[in-house]
């Protein structure tokens, strides 16, 4: 029980943030976000087991964490993007600076995204790498690389295009 | 104007960081695990309460007639089946297998599952209601036997009355608005599943 709880804090302290900013990317709120994390972590826990014979354990919490997101989606009420964008606004409200703003500005073009984009685009931004990203999306490695290029360019110009208004 | 490297820079040196501890991940992990076999405790003891109620009626109350008895184990029938499906979906959600799969796979057991459920609430609502009625059906044999005519007459009048108010506004809307509800979820589904899927 003891050698579970280090594994799980282990897990925890090495993969939180990134989880964290994957859920954030796809909902585009921080206490969704947080929610989802500790959804995805309370699921983590459950599957404890099954992880020990997996040899990269990072692959199998995001692939936990995205299918968390998508079934939030299942349940939430889809919101227009306009109101999520406006969610993000008042998250960053408190502190605003150049830089937050900026930030928003990013999490604001995000949500302007396809669902697999933004949880793809999450770990391209994350430096994650492409065979583990592949992995996770259960995709081909070649398929990913022309959505990912896809996703770039798309992502650049509608921040861009939000930077100019 | 930016570069996608400027973009990846701005995401590396944001602030925003999860305000949840391992400590109260720990918590919540306890708490869920209270909070569904609370759940499926209170479940199992309406049920259990309603279980012994009937047989209580069926051991102590003397019927005239077979078909009350065959009335109170239709009743019965229908609770635990009701109860037995729930407690089957409880463990279908606990069962994180599914977790594991592809994104692909995930939606698809998803779809598979809601759509599932809807058949269960929607379908065996009228079947319930059927159930019911039969039951009801069945208990005015005896109640012809033992009420006076025109209090039989009144009790089958406000039965009849309930089952078609039952039948024709509650179910009517409750169908209306579960299939409106999956059919939105499933197209939901259906959207997320073909950007997952490897082309």
């Amino acid at each position: 029980m003891n050698n579970q709880r280090q594994l799980f804090q282990q897990l925890f302290e090495d993969n939180s943030k990134k989880v964290y900013h994957l859920c954030y990317g796809y909902t585009g709120d921080r206490d969704s976000a947080n929610d989802l994390m500790q959804e995805t972590f309370i699921k983590v826990w459950q599957n404890l087991e099954k992880f020990r014979n997996q040899a990269q354990l990072s692959t199998w919490i995001y692939r936990i964490a995205v299918n968390t997101c998508l079934s939030y989606l299942r349940t939430a009420k889809r919101r227009a993007t306009d109101e999520l964008n406006e969610n993000i606004v008042e998250n960053y409200a408190e502190e605003y600076s150049e830089k937050q703003e900026q930030i928003a500005l990013l999490y604001k073009s995000i949500a302007k995204l396809e669902e697999n984009e933004r949880i793809i685009i999450s770990m391209v931004l994350d430096e994650i790498p492409y065979s583990e990203i592949a992995e996770v999306a259960g995709i081909s490695e070649g398929n990913l690389r022309v959505k990912i290029h896809r996703i770039k360019h798309k992502l650049t110009e509608i921040y861009n295009s939000n930077e100019r208004v | 104007m930016k570069g996608f490297d400027e973009i990846q820079q701005l995401w590396q040196g944001q602030r925003p960081e999860p305000n949840v501890s391992f400590e109260t991940i720990l918590k919540r992990i306890q708490g869920s695990k209270a909070a569904l076999a609370k759940k499926l405790f209170w479940q199992s003891i309406a049920v259990g309460v309603a279980v012994v109620l009937l047989l209580w009626m069926c051991f102590t109350v003397d019927f005239s007639t077979w078909t009350t008895y065959l009335a109170l184990a239709m009743l019965g029938g229908c609770v635990c089946y009701y109860f037995l499906n729930q407690l089957r979906d409880y463990r279908d959600i606990k069962n994180s297998e599914h977790l594991l799969s592809k994104p692909e796979d995930y939606i698809q057991y998803l779809k598979t599952f809601q759509q599932k459920r809807n058949r269960f609430n929607t379908r065996n609502y009228a079947v319930y209601e059927i159930c019911v009625a039969v039951a009801f059906g069945l208990y005015g044999i005896e109640m012809y036997f033992v009420l006076p005519f025109w209090t039989f007459v009144g009790a089958i009048a406000f039965m009849v009355f309930w089952f078609l108010i039952c039948h024709y506004i509650f179910m009517k809307q409750y169908i209306r608005n579960e299939n409106a509800r999956i059919e939105e979820m499933i197209a939901n589904l259906e959207r997320i599943k073909s950007q997952f899927r490897d082309v």
